[in-house]
């Protein structure tokens, strides 16, 4: 399964969000640190849930970064957009 | 405290603004440490960049010290702000100069407006 599919997966399942956009940015980052042949090194993420409601800047990121789990540690790079 | 933990704490605790990246200040390695630095540095912030490509130690310490898994990390009184997406949104919503004020940290307020300016 492609990293996008596996991040959606566990984002709606986590924050059951209204809004979920994903994207795979590694093309425009070949050539820099972290590239790697096949992509799947850089991604954003575009996300809006009630769930973030009350939570800081901070506490937001901490929440999605647990939700991914351990495909963070398996990307090179990963850009958070979260609101509410 | 580990080492690396104990390492960390007295350089958080004993500069003002620091800024854990890839790379210095003058040459940056990574587009994310490039775009905190450059904010910094417009804003003319006095701050210390610690380069964890230069130390495996510290890289992989500083992501346990605050529980973040990436790099740019901005600290201000020994305290995490986060990585360059929040403070990116912090610079862009005031925010970050709102920090630097409460923490008596000196910076460019007329640069700050030009960034939210051009990014408007």
């Amino acid at each position: 399964m492609p990293i996008t599919e596996e991040m959606r997966a566990r984002l709606q399942a986590a924050f059951a969000p209204t809004e979920l956009e994903i994207s795979d940015d590694s093309e425009r980052h070949r050539g820099h640190a972290g590239y790697r042949e096949g992509g799947e090194s850089h991604f954003s993420v575009h996300i809006r849930a009630a769930a973030f409601a009350g939570m800081g800047r901070v506490a937001r990121h901490r929440a999605v970064h647990a939700a991914l789990g351990d495909i963070v540690p398996r990307i090179h790079a990963l850009a958070l957009d979260i609101g509410t | 405290m580990t080492d690396a933990k104990s390492r960390i704490d007295e350089t958080v605790k004993a500069n003002d603004v620091v800024l854990y990246m890839k790379g210095t200040k003058e040459m940056p390695q990574c587009g994310f440490s490039s775009r905190v630095a450059g904010v910094l540095n417009y804003m003319g912030v006095a701050f210390k960049d610690v380069n964890v490509l230069a130390d495996d130690e510290i890289r992989q310490g500083i992501k346990d010290y605050s529980d973040w898994p990436t790099i740019p990390q901005l600290y201000v009184k020994g305290e995490f702000v986060g990585g360059c997406d929040i403070i990116t949104e912090m610079t862009l919503s005031g925010e970050l100069d709102t920090l630097f004020e409460e923490n008596g940290v000196a910076y460019d307020k007329d640069a700050a407006d030009k960034i939210r300016a051009a990014n408007a």
